[in-house]
């Protein structure tokens, strides 16, 4: 035999066993809408950041100046402006002022008024604040994903500079409890009683005035009644300082209470338990607030002094108690976040699908293949032998790749069932085209091949074209057709022009003279 | 055997009139388009949610759902008037219900949907568990709670005993949609008969199961659109240089041509039929322009081969003898794809069945747009350039 066709032969049996042995190694990975499962694009408010910032930095500013004896008055912050005002009483050190901003509050720039400073960020500081933030959100995001136990979650980031964060986990079969879990802010704060709970804003506020004092915030309570609905609210005055927050926490746990109800255990860190322990120590027998997100969900009397364990009871039920255990060990969201997009495939659709569509390729198939065999005899069955091969090569190199398919991609399978074949069409009808004008079989092959081929490349290119744009737009399940499409095509390109030219030279090998071919 | 034998169409005589119509139709096309995105009360494109923003549930039934109850009850969720239609077979008892978020809103109304069908749905089901939308993990919480085996006791971890009992009641709901009875848990033989009744004795049936759900904020859903009208404008473009670049101007801007028109021509064909545009229907519009290229590059190789094989003959003639050589091509491979385009748009399933639609249609108007538009618009082109050229020429003579 010629060595030509036997290095065909080697080539043809190595691209086909790397791609049978991918397909036995490897599964081809399932996309969400076949596998089902929960797709979420969220976005990261990253104002809330800001806004956290920029009172993180006038409180700091405040308490600093307190202690060194520089009296400064009410702060406001202006997200907007990026940046907050103070106000600086006439009989304050300006120049002590100024030099307690430049130290401590470095990233700012101070415009320093007759009776108002206005503090804003310098340069890239806000950029940086909004990068953190989403940052945070991500780590924290993964965290909650791991701790709920999803295989293969997806958690990334749409872009670099982007707020937007994707989220994809395959298999969920109970999207709503996962997405409460992913976009609750989960911050925890204990806090000081100083009134309440009273059932108005304006009884809680008698003592006072009808006044919130400057140190201080009204939060509420949801009162429930026997049956675990929602019956009014109770009001409390609280401290605005928190005495330990979530940060200090070491883990939660959910645990049982006394009475056998669900509750969350929680453990502080050292740090976080010296300060617990001194309050509780001064407290006892008054209430603190646990206050969840700005809501109390209870406020204990403090009956010990607690250092570092302890419990929170609300009205849980037992999966509200996991959960919330769950979110405190993975951390609060420095920011609030919403849900662009949400995609959530139940499996029995996905299964039903996937029956489905390979129901009709496996139709369309067999029309295909009737039809190459009758109407271009032996060639044709030449042809199906191309193109099953070629569909070895497109699952193959899915596997191989880890392309996951979609049921778009499902369906430009089937496609390339019905697009392979064009490269043979036109090689056969280029054939019989030198057949007709009296070459012969041997000459009309070889012409009708390289004819052929410059045809096929310009016409699979145009598609490739597509495809690449296609791929670049869309998301999962359209980007799956789209490297479906493009490999299907190439491999129709080396079934067709490759494979099926060498099933011809094997053939007419150690034939002299061939007089007629079945084409 | 052959379907076509040679052929001596001269299918470049009848271009006036084939372009004229054309014309006509795309010119109408784009002019209704054109009216929809004016006058949003005029039906033209009708896009999907992944356009327009929304939220999409696909809710299965226990017994046939009443269509009107359904409307009444989720009526009020969002300014716009929910649509609700059956979805796939009857006897599936399943309901697709859509909701369009206003522009400008921010709600994810998945909530606000679910919680509105529980109440009016499940309103037995109460504050128990119910075991058609709740999930494995808390399932699973339930029997560790519950422990019938008694595992705590033993010592042994109560959520390894549990749990692989769970994920098989949800397998079993995931193979059947929803449970229609709590007799079906006898259908699942990994259950301990202490675990079954305790399931028994504590969830409740809701009476409808979660498919699928979908909800696209309004600014995703421009930012899609944009995009998407990017990426085909983006790649009739490439495909312009492509073909400029190994054929010649005249020849590109024909291929351009008759893809443009392919896609209005498609995109008529939904507005008539009023379905919906959303993602994969975009990829099918993407595909049909790969496709339709494909078959023009065909006719134009075989022009090109022509033209340096009989120098001296006209163009047109040139043009209807390429056609006529490729023709028996042109309708065998388009025959082959629809060989496979039809069983997908006749048994594909309701999910994949605009994105076969768009496929089959376009195979028509391809088919018909690589004879009838790109060569006679290429053959004009060409004439143009030619003329312009004699002009030039004539005057630097002068």
């Amino acid at each position: 035999m010629d060595r030509k066709i036997i290095w065909r032969i080697v080539i043809t049996l190595v691209v086909v066993g790397t791609a049978v042995f991918a397909l036995v190694q490897k599964r081809i990975p399932l996309g969400l809408d076949l596998s089902g499962g929960i797709h979420l694009v969220l976005q990261v408010k990253t104002d809330d950041a800001i806004k956290a910032e920029l009172d993180d930095a006038a409180l700091r500013l405040k308490t600093l100046a307190g202690e060194k004896n520089l009296p400064v008055g009410e702060w406001s912050a202006d997200v907007g402006a990026l940046g907050f005002q103070v106000a600086v009483p006439a009989g304050t050190d300006r120049d002590a002022l100024g030099q307690l901003a430049s130290d401590y509050l470095s990233e700012y720039n101070v415009d320093a008024g007759p009776d108002t400073w206005t503090f804003t960020f310098k340069a890239n500081v806000e950029a940086a604040v909004r990068d953190l933030a989403v940052r945070q959100a991500l780590e924290t995001i993964r965290n909650r994903v791991d701790q709920f136990g999803v295989s293969e979650p997806v958690i990334q980031r749409q872009g670099i500079e982007s707020d937007r964060i994707l989220v994809q986990l395959p298999g969920v079969d109970d999207p709503t409890r996962v997405k409460e879990i992913i976009s609750h802010t989960a911050f925890l704060e204990w806090k000081e009683v100083l009134a309440g709970p009273a059932p108005s804003r304006d009884i809680l506020l008698t003592r006072t005035g009808g006044q919130v004092p400057a140190d201080a915030q009204v939060a509420t309570e949801d009162r429930e009644d026997e049956s675990g609905a929602v019956a009014g609210k109770d009001y409390y005055l609280l401290r605005k300082a928190a005495i330990v927050t979530g940060r200090d926490l070491r883990t939660a746990r959910r645990g049982q209470g006394q009475f056998g109800e669900p509750v969350v255990n929680f453990y502080l860190i050292p740090s976080g338990g010296d300060k617990f322990a001194e309050f509780t120590a001064a407290h006892i027998g008054d209430p603190a607030a646990i206050v969840l997100d700005g809501n109390v969900i209870s406020a204990p009397v403090i009956r010990s002094r607690i250092r570092d364990e302890g419990y929170i009871e609300g009205n849980f039920d037992i999966e509200t108690a996991e959960d919330l255990a769950l979110k405190l060990r993975a951390g609060a969201l420095p920011a609030s976040i919403s849900y662009l997009e949400e995609r959530t495939v139940g499996p029995s659709l996905g299964r039903d699908s996937i029956v489905r569509g390979v129901r009709a390729g496996l139709v369309g198939l067999a029309l295909v293949v009737v039809f190459m065999v009758v109407y271009y005899k032996l060639s044709g069955l030449n042809a199906v032998f191309a193109l099953v091969l070629n569909l070895v090569l497109l699952l193959g190199a899915m596997a191989y790749f880890g392309a996951t398919l979609t049921l778009p991609g499902i369906a430009g399978v089937i496609l390339t069932i019905g697009m392979a074949v064009d490269a043979n069409v036109l090689i056969f009808e280029r054939i019989r085209e030198e057949l007709a004008i009296g070459k012969t079989v041997r000459s009309a092959i070889d012409t009708g091949f390289a004819r052929a081929f410059g045809t096929i490349l310009d016409s699979n290119m145009t598609t490739l074209i597509a495809a690449l744009f296609l791929f670049q737009f869309g998301t999962g399940p359209v980007k799956g057709f789209a490297v479906t499409l493009s490999i299907g095509l190439l491999a129709s390109m080396f079934t067709a022009v490759f494979v099926s030219r060498t099933v011809f030279m094997l053939v007419l090998a150690g034939r002299d003279r061939v007089e007629t071919l079945s084409v | 055997m052959r379907i076509i034998g040679e052929t001596h169409i001269p299918f470049l005589s009848y271009r006036k009139i084939a372009v004229t119509v054309s014309a006509i139709v795309v010119g109408a096309g784009v002019l209704w388009i054109a009216a929809g995105v004016l006058n949003p009360q005029i039906k033209a494109l009708r896009f999907g949610i992944d356009f327009t923003g929304g939220t999409q549930v696909l809710a299965k039934f226990r017994e046939a759902p009443d269509l009107g109850r359904l409307r009444s009850t989720l009526t009020g969720v969002s300014t716009d008037a929910p649509i609700i239609q059956r979805f796939d077979e009857a006897e599936k008892h399943q309901v697709l219900i859509r909701l369009q978020v206003p522009a400008g809103e921010q709600a994810d109304l998945t909530r606000p949907v679910i919680d509105r069908l529980a109440a009016e749905f499940n309103a037995d089901v109460g504050r128990r568990f119910d075991l058609n939308t709740q999930g494995s993990q808390a399932l699973s919480l339930l029997l560790v709670d519950a422990d019938p085996d008694r595992v705590a006791a033993t010592g042994a971890d109560p959520a390894s005993h549990y749990a692989p009992m769970a994920d098989a009641v949800l397998e079993y709901r995931r193979q059947h949609g929803i449970f229609s009875s709590l007799d079906e848990l006898n259908g699942v033989p990994e259950l301990s008969p202490a675990a079954r009744s305790a399931i028994r004795e504590r969830v409740a049936l809701g009476s409808f199961a979660l498919l699928g759900v979908e909800s696209v904020g309004p600014a995703v859903g421009a930012d899609l659109k944009k995009q998407a009208t990017m990426a085909i404008a983006l790649s009739l473009m490439g495909i312009l240089i492509y073909v400029w670049v190994r054929f010649q101007l005249p020849y590109s801007i024909g291929a351009v041509v008759a893809l443009f028109h392919d896609v209005i021509t498609t995109l008529t064909a939904l507005m008539i039929t009023q379905r919906e545009i959303n993602l994969p229907t975009v990829a099918a519009l993407l595909t049909l322009v790969g496709y339709s290229t494909n078959d023009t590059v065909v006719i134009f190789d075989r022009i090109r081969e022509n033209l340096r094989l009989r120098r001296g003959e006209k163009l047109e003639e040139i043009m209807d003898l390429s056609i006529n050589q490729t023709l028996s091509r042109t309708i065998i491979t388009s025959g082959t794809v629809l060989l496979v385009v039809l069983p997908l748009f006749l048994f594909g399933g309701d999910v994949i069945n605009t994105f076969a639609f768009v496929l089959l249609v376009g195979l028509f108007v391809g088919c018909y747009s690589t004879v009838f538009i790109a060569s006679p618009v290429a053959l004009w082109i060409s004439r143009l350039l030619a003329a312009r050229r004699e002009k030039r020429r004539a005057r630097g003579r002068r």
